[in-house]
């Protein structure tokens, strides 16, 4: 595989508070491996993830955004996920038509049980984004801006 | 450009669409040219440093003062101590006159625009 | 044009509008204006020129002056479109409109790009054909991303952060702008935040745009922005059969809770 190349991507992972980071939590507390590159940021619903946090993520630097949240129908705010659902669709498609793969954007459902899917999930993502590569915003940002929404994260 | 009057305030600007020189075009400053205009900021009276206090001053006294001072500095330090900054939210005209007054009366060319800052 | 100076001028009279808002003509420029019964004589400068205005975003301020009012507007295709989508926001409180509809001649349909130059009833004009130059979005759409990434950014670099294309635009209404939040796009930098400030804005465009073609006209610096909102457009189409300006009662995928579209389970 293309891991050769010493690339290691950097994701931001957005989880949903009631499921997947609490299988995050399963999936290391029962020593499942999984690939280390997730950042997880975690989020009250998935719904609550707006289109800004994701390309923001993109500009500072990602290299792939995971957003993962409770299966429809078992959402903590009943259909805070309907929206996660119908938004990141769309967002892939502006990701795409202004030139940033949407295969480095990736939704998936993941309950508080599912420690194992959440390993898997993670690692096949993690190879994805390997294989695409660092991401073409690296670099093409705008010098200043990136200082400065570092400076001030 | 077009200003929005409602019930006699300033409210908005718009771009004249069909002008031939800025298309239905404005910069930044052009799209806020309303904003100042009712703004409490503003200078509406000559007010003169007395002291370290601003002090309301009539408009003769004030363009006296001034008028004294420029003199001074540009007799006791020569025209090269002067530098007149000019403004966007004035017409040009009033830009073209403050350049004659700087070049032909102050005797200098350090004069700017506030657009180039 | 005169018969519909008369039906405007009959309306204000018998106190069916309190006031009318439409283009004039003054010595060759093209400016909105809005008129109540009291200087009924501006009426006398009615036109339907090439220059447009967003005349919906204008009625929305003025609306805010006049609750429960009835305003009268002149519209065309692209004014009732904006209306819509205005009402559908609640932008337009508790005033009524009476619209009058000016169809726009093909030469105009042509300048704008229009895809429908006309609106439901028309008091004015002909209808004139639909035009659909999509050229160039069909050539970014067959560009690889890599080629779409460098001609996008080119073109976002020469923004010059005049937030033109928002304030001109008939649907942006928010009284606080993302476009102005600091963390997403600091202030004093410009080009601002590539390609932050332009995602943000198509992104809230993509359930909203009803392609009128405004921001690409007063864009200084000609950064094709409508391309990209016609393609949210699609998208929109193509996933959730939704159209921005189409009906009142419409309900935006992307505004409301409900199951929608092809829910990814
Ligand atoms: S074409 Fe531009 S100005 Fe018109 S509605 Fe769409 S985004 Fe707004
Ligand atoms: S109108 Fe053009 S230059 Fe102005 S903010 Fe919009 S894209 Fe940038
Ligand atoms: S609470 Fe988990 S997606 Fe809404």
């Amino acid at each position: 595989m293309s891991a050769d190349n010493g690339f290691e991507p950097t994701i931001i992972g957005f989880l949903c508070n009631w499921c997947s980071y609490a299988g995050a939590d399963l999936a290391g507390g029962s020593r499942k491996k999984y690939a280390a590159n997730v950042l997880p940021i975690r989020v009250m619903c998935s719904g609550t993830v707006s289109p800004h946090h994701i390309v923001k993520a993109f500009q500072m630097g990602a290299d792939g955004v995971l957003v993962t949240g409770c299966h429809i129908g078992e959402c903590h705010y009943m259909k805070g996920n309907y929206m996660t659902a119908k938004r990141i669709p769309v967002v892939k498609e502006l990701l795409g038509f202004i030139g940033i793969s949407p295969d480095r954007l990736m939704l998936d459902w993941v309950s508080a049980s599912e420690g194992e899917k959440f390993a898997r999930v993670v690692t096949e993502f993690s190879d994805k984004i390997r294989s695409l590569g660092p991401s073409p915003l690296k670099g093409r940002v705008h010098g200043r801006v990136k200082e400065e929404s570092q400076a001030s994260a | 450009m077009y200003l929005e009057v409602m019930d006699g305030k300033v409210t908005g600007t718009l771009p004249s669409m069909n002008h031939p020189i800025s298309e239905g075009s404005l910069c930044i400053k052009g799209w806020n040219a309303h904003e100042p205009v009712h703004s409490q900021k503003r200078l509406t009276k000559p007010l003169i440093r007395k002291d370290g206090v601003l002090t309301e001053a009539s408009w003769d006294e004030a363009i006296s003062n001034v008028a004294g001072e420029l003199a001074r500095i540009r007799d006791q330090y020569g025209p090269n101590s002067l530098a007149v900054l000019t403004s966007a939210k004035c017409t040009n005209e009033e830009n073209y006159l403050l350049m004659k007054l700087t070049r032909a009366v102050l005797g200098t060319n350090n004069i700017d625009h506030c657009a180039r800052l | 044009m005169e018969e519909l100076k008369k039906k405007v001028k009959q309306a204000l009279e018998e106190g069916k509008i309190h006031g009318f808002l439409g283009l004039k003509a003054d010595e060759g420029d093209i400016s909105p204006f809005f008129m109540t019964k009291d200087n009924i004589a501006e009426l006398e400068k009615l036109t339907a020129p090439d220059g447009r205005y967003s005349l919906g975003k204008i009625l929305s301020r003025i609306a805010a002056q006049n609750p429960g009012k009835a305003i009268g507007v002149m519209v065309r295709g692209c004014d009732e479109r904006a209306i819509i989508e205005l009402t559908k926001a609640s932008q337009l409180g508790t005033a009524s409109t009476v619209q009058f509809g000016v169809a726009c001649t093909p030469q105009t349909a042509e300048k704008c790009n229009c895809p429908q130059p006309y609106p439901s009833t028309i008091d004015f004009g002909e209808k004139a054909k639909s035009v659909n130059h999509g050229e160039l979005l069909t050539k970014l759409e067959q560009m690889s991303v890599e080629d779409r990434l460098a001609y996008w950014m080119a073109q976002f670099d020469k923004c010059i952060k005049c937030y033109g294309c928002r304030n001109i635009c008939p649907v942006c209404y928010c009284q606080e702008c993302t476009l102005e939040d600091k963390n997403l796009v600091p202030g004093g930098i410009v080009p601002p935040a590539t390609p932050v400030f332009h995602f943000i804005k198509a992104m809230h465009m993509a359930d909203r745009c009803i392609d009128c073609g405004l921001c690409e006209a007063t864009c200084p610096s000609n950064i094709p922005l409508r391309t990209i909102y016609r393609h949210m457009r699609k998208v929109m189409q193509e996933l959730f059969d939704y159209v921005p300006g189409r009906a009142a009662d419409d309900k935006s995928p992307l505004g409301t809770l409900e199951e929608g579209g092809r829910l990814i389970h």
